[in-house]
């Protein structure tokens, strides 16, 4: 049984979910940093996340699985920095009734690209139920141009299915790069 | 229209800068100050030099967020001060009450403060804010 030890980051846009990802998958009591949200105009929302979420999950291979999730505006980019260390992949939520959800997306990838290296991410659209464009090949295609390629899938993320399946997603992703890598190597 | 001004009224944001200059006319070792919005929107600074009253403001937010959350978990009961010591100087952050939302003061002081002075100089700023604030 492989008792490693994943640090993953959960990030994107402001409201794209990532507290409730997180809280949603915990076995431990999630760690939240929520204060009052005053930025109406970006999202009308009570609170917004300005220092960091935390969790916890074990997969059924005896993995555990550390997840942070960041603040989701770029005024805080500086806990991107802080928060990207050490971690070995990226979770992008992402908002599609937002007014630019793919470049939101690509936003994101890049700002974590230290860490993604091309594969190491899943994204995760959310409200694609009531906002069926942009289309998940419209993200694939803008992430390609890019020089990313990661799956991109619909989630929503109050559903724990949903969480452990982006979660899985991205495992599978990290241990096909360290593969590849290792190979490289040998 | 700022996100500030969204939230403080003219008045209010006139009496933060005035607490902010009495703040450094009273205690000569304090630097700078900072006053912003618990979601990290700078509101009011007094700063010198490059330093961005924005990205402070925006760290402060952090800083006191994951402050409240260690209490928390700590058991340690409500946040008050958070102190950083820094080798050139010491950084204090503390949540200011208001009725309609907290704001954070961020006070930087050179490193030959006395901590005692500096610190008395700046609750005392907060708790005048948040007399001012609770009668308007």
């Amino acid at each position: 049984m492989d008792q490693r030890e994943y640090k993953l980051i959960f990030t994107g846009s402001m409201g794209a979910g990532k507290t409730t990802a997180i809280a949603a998958v915990s076995e431990v009591a999630p760690l939240c940093t929520d204060v009052q949200n005053t930025d109406h105009s970006e999202f009308a929302k009570a609170t917004t996340t300005t220092g960091l979420d935390y969790g916890e999950v074990t997969l059924p291979g005896g993995q555990v699985l550390r997840l942070f999730g960041t603040p989701g505006q770029t005024r805080f980019r500086f806990m991107w920095d802080i928060l990207g260390k050490g971690a070995l992949g990226v979770v992008v939520l992402v908002d599609n009734s937002r007014p630019d959800p793919v470049r939101d997306a690509c936003d994101y990838v890049q700002a974590f690209s230290n860490v993604i290296a091309g594969t190491r991410a899943v994204i995760g659209v959310g409200r694609c139920d009531a906002y069926p464009t942009p289309t998940l090949e419209e993200y694939d295609d803008a992430l390609k141009a890019i020089g990313v390629n990661v799956p991109v899938i619909s989630a929503d993320v109050r559903q724990r299915e949903h969480v452990l399946t982006l979660v899985d997603i991205l495992f599978y992703q990290i241990e096909a790069a360290e593969t590849v890598s290792s190979g490289a190597v040998a | 229209m700022t996100v500030h001004e969204q939230c403080l009224s003219r008045s209010e944001e006139a009496v933060i800068n005035h607490h902010l200059d009495a703040l450094m006319q009273q205690e000569q070792e304090i630097c700078g100050a900072v006053v912003s919005t618990v979601d990290g929107f700078h509101v009011a600074a007094r700063l010198t030099g490059s330093l961005s009253a924005e990205k402070l403001s925006a760290m402060a937010s952090s800083l006191l967020a994951i402050n409240e959350a260690v209490c928390r978990e700590s058991s340690m009961g409500e946040c008050r001060d958070l102190v950083v010591e820094a080798s050139q100087g010491r950084i204090l952050l503390m949540d200011v009450p208001h009725p309609a939302q907290k704001l954070i003061l961020t006070v930087l002081c050179r490193a030959k403060t006395t901590m005692g002075k500096a610190l008395w100089s700046a609750r005392s700023c907060r708790e005048s804010l948040g007399r001012v604030f609770s009668r308007t």
